[in-house]
């Protein structure tokens, strides 16, 4: 139990650590005015609105996470830790949900056609992508985590 | 027979003594978490956080209709269309159901797209139905999560002490989100406000610096660019008024008390039901205000009367507020729709100063007449207080703004 | 017949007056959802009864504008049943409020709602042991998923009106006997 939790423990700390970078570099991108794009796979935003606060939402969420980790097995540490996530889920998801929304109407100004084609509609999902979409993955493995937990209280639970 | 506090709570020790066990209260994650979107320091990011999603997913979901689809089909197939098989063209009655049409180089020409033909059946349904219909179901939908789950209590906790600095407190957070959506359930939400101090300043505030759900949508759709300028005026306005309203209006501001209720899973029924219902009330309520007041508006420019009004405020308009005069126009729409004010103040040509200026304007200028009624029903000497609070606000902050446009150098 | 649903902000009345009457009040998570009252109709047994949902209220002493209206409207309704809704979490200031009630002589029938919150929270109470010394019908609801909004309908009609007295009484005999507190309930 306790090697689990430690190796949880160093899990977080690393996404942690990377979350919140992300989170300084979107917000340094977005004060320089410009875009920054890495190896067609990531995109950092330039705009106010995601670049800026999606970025400061970004350091939450990698703050969360470091202030988490030390006494993990603890249920207010481990609630930041998973709050660290949720926040992620909410950047990512908005970010999702507007690549979803872009990727359906064709956008045209006057008469053609209403949707996308089906190669532009692929296309909107293709990489490269935002960093809080990049971290999304990592971010769910907190749900192991969250299962583990309540499994465990069950058990005690019916103990008792 | 009627017993004192004291005997009652003793009566009820006993019974509870005998009837329930309080078993060892162990913290789940649920109330963890719950926790941390209380205090300060880990709750306002998190409402950061919820705010930015809102927005998001608000800005995604209305700019996927109007811009994805009711642009098109309102510009590029109805008004093409009603232009060409409404009968009687350049007269008065096209003018106003139809297009009012411009004159470029002494020659009658019509307007290109919805916005600018300011007639009852082209911009009023474009208004109605392309914009405004899809901005507040997903608003609705939104703010029925936000209910559902339980945050609205907990982001009351997390503003109490800056919402007491404007003589409210943070349960004040709910009539004002609500607002958001539309301000005649806000209006009545402030009755949950304990002192009639609190709820004459609360309503105050809604009638005049809240913008309604309607009108944020429409604001999406023809300003996007200006809209964190104009919301940042509106909530400087919210807080410095209401500074001084505090001082000024006699009364107490009570502390507040408030269960802070679990979190709890939404359910979808709920949700649609009420959602649903929130959608039908603003289509039976609201359409047909847009048409009417678009109806309205049309006659009084056939009429001449907003020429007149116009040129006779123009000192107003012109050297105190710095927006153009035919703004006239569009604050009379106000009266019956916000979100039918805005889309006309589109349409006229200015700076975006100007049009920043223009649109805080027509939010804090007067309640559009459904929220005059309800604010009537609550009391028509809070009503009087509150248009007198408004005359004031709307001169001295319009004003301001023109001002700081000024010195900034950009008015 | 008219039916008043009271009790704290946010226990759950609204739900309860939905589920009943088959009406679309707003139901949501905070408490002062319900700032005016809204009447429907049921039918129980044939009979036709109004179901009254009143804005939530901690006392009958009103605090604010939506617990005054709360109060009026339990006074203009003297002939009026009472279905008092508690937060089983909290159940004693649903007591309270309860008390109050059956001080002024309504007759009343007690909903223990939300009692998945108050298992969540090790909470376990003794609804029958309840219903003894009260006198009255106690019934353990979620009203949110549906259960035991059958049961409460089904004992409207053993609402009745209570001596605070025989309250007293019963829960002084319940301490020392179990025996006694069930005769002092069946009496």
């Amino acid at each position: 139990m306790a090697g689990q939790s430690s190796g949880g423990a160093i899990y977080f700390a690393i996404l942690g650590i990377v979350t919140a970078a992300f989170g300084l570099a979107d917000l340094l991108v977005t004060a320089s005015g410009s875009e920054f794009a890495y190896g067609g796979i990531l995109e950092i935003p330039g705009d106010i609105f995601r670049g800026g606060w999606g970025g400061i939402i970004m350091l939450f969420a990698g703050l969360f996470y470091l202030s988490g980790i030390r006494n993990f097995d603890d249920i207010h540490q481990f609630a930041k830790v998973a709050m660290g996530s949720i926040l992620i889920w909410v950047v990512a998801g908005c970010d999702i949900f507007a690549m979803i929304t872009e990727s359906i109407p064709s956008w045209e100004e006057e008469t053609g056609p209403w949707f996308n084609t089906f190669p532009d509609f692929i296309a909107t999902y293709a990489p490269p992508y935002a960093p809080a979409v990049l971290l999304l993955p990592f971010s769910l493995v907190v749900i192991y985590y969250i299962r583990k937990r309540a499994s465990g209280e069950e058990g005690s639970g019916n103990s008792a | 027979m009627k017993l004192s506090t004291g005997e009652r709570w003793d009566l009820i020790d006993k019974i509870s003594k005998e009837t329930v066990t309080f078993g060892a209260y162990k913290h789940t994650l649920k109330d963890a978490i719950g926790e941390l979107t209380v205090k300060p320091m880990t709750g306002i990011p998190v409402a950061i956080a919820i705010m930015y999603g809102f927005w998001s997913v608000f800005g995604s979901f209305a700019g996927f209709f109007t811009d994805g689809f009711f642009v098109r089909l309102f510009d590029a197939y109805w008004l093409p269309w009603l232009q060409e098989v409404f009968p009687g063209q350049g007269g008065w009655i096209y003018a106003i159901m139809v297009d009012a049409g411009g004159i470029e180089s002494g020659e009658f020409v019509l307007s290109s797209n919805c916005l600018e033909s300011f007639g009852v059946l082209t911009s009023g349904l474009f208004v109605a139905i392309g914009v405004v219909l899809p901005a507040i179901i997903i608003f609705y939908l939104m703010l029925a999560l936000l209910e559902d789950i339980g945050y609205m209590p907990r982001l009351a906790v997390l503003l109490d002490t800056v919402l007491h600095r404007v003589g409210l407190h943070g349960y004040a957070i709910v009539p004002t989100i609500l607002s958001l959506g539309c301000n005649v359930p806000g209006v009545t939400a402030t009755r949950i406000l304990e002192t009639k101090k609190q709820r004459f300043i609360m309503m105050t505030l809604l009638a005049i610096f809240i913008p309604c759900g309607a009108q944020i949508g429409i604001m999406q759709d023809v300003v996007p660019d200006l809209m964190g300028w104009i919301l940042l005026y509106l909530i400087i306005g919210y807080f410095v008024f209401g500074y001084i309203l505090n001082k000024i209006v006699p009364g107490k501001a009570p502390e507040f008390l408030i269960d802070v209720p679990p979190y709890r899973r939404p359910l979808l029924s709920n949700i649609g039901k009420k959602v649903g219902g929130r959608v039908k009330g603003f289509f039976v309520v609201a359409i047909p205000f847009v048409l009417l007041g678009c109806a309205i508006v049309g006659v009084l420019y056939q009429l001449g009367v907003i020429r007149f009004l116009g040129d006779a405020l123009a000192p107003v308009f012109v050297g105190w507020f710095g927006v153009p005069k035919e703004t006239a126009g569009p604050l009379i729409a106000a009266f019956l729709r916000k979100d039918l004010a805005v889309a006309q103040l589109s349409a006229i040509t200015m700076t975006p100063y100007q049009m920043i200026t223009a649109v805080v304007l027509v939010s804090i200028y007067f309640p559009c007449v459904a929220t005059f009624a309800m604010m009537l029903k609550e009391g028509w000497k809070e009503l009087l207080g509150a248009l007198a609070v408004l005359s004031v606000v709307v001169f001295t902050y319009g004003g301001l703004i023109h001002l700081i446009g000024i010195l900034l150098g950009v008015a | 017949m008219k039916i008043l649903l009271m009790g704290h902000p946010n226990v759950g009345k609204s739900v309860f007056f939905n589920r009943l009457t088959g009406a679309n009040v707003t139901e949501s998570n905070y408490p002062g959802t319900t700032v005016d009252y809204t009447k429907g109709w049921m039918k129980i047994e044939g009979e036709d009864v109004e179901i009254v949902d009143v804005p939530g209220t901690f006392s009958l002493d009103p605090k604010d504008k939506a617990e005054e209206v709360a109060v009026a409207m339990l006074h203009e309704s003297r002939d009026a049943k009472v279905i008092a809704v508690i937060d089983a979490s909290k159940i004693e200031r649903g007591l309270y409020l309860a008390m109050e009630i059956i001080e002024e002589g309504y007759p009343i029938v007690i909903a223990l709602n939300m009692r998945d919150v108050a298992e969540d929270k090790n909470i376990v109470i003794d609804a029958d042991r309840l219903e003894r010394i009260l006198g009255i019908p106690v019934v353990s609801t979620v009203a949110i998923a549906g259960e035991g909004i059958k049961e409460l309908v089904s004992r409207l009609k053993e609402a009745k009106p209570v001596n605070v007295d025989d309250i007293i009484a019963n829960a002084a005999n319940t301490s020392d006997t179990e025996s006694a507190a069930d005769a002092g309930g069946a009496a």
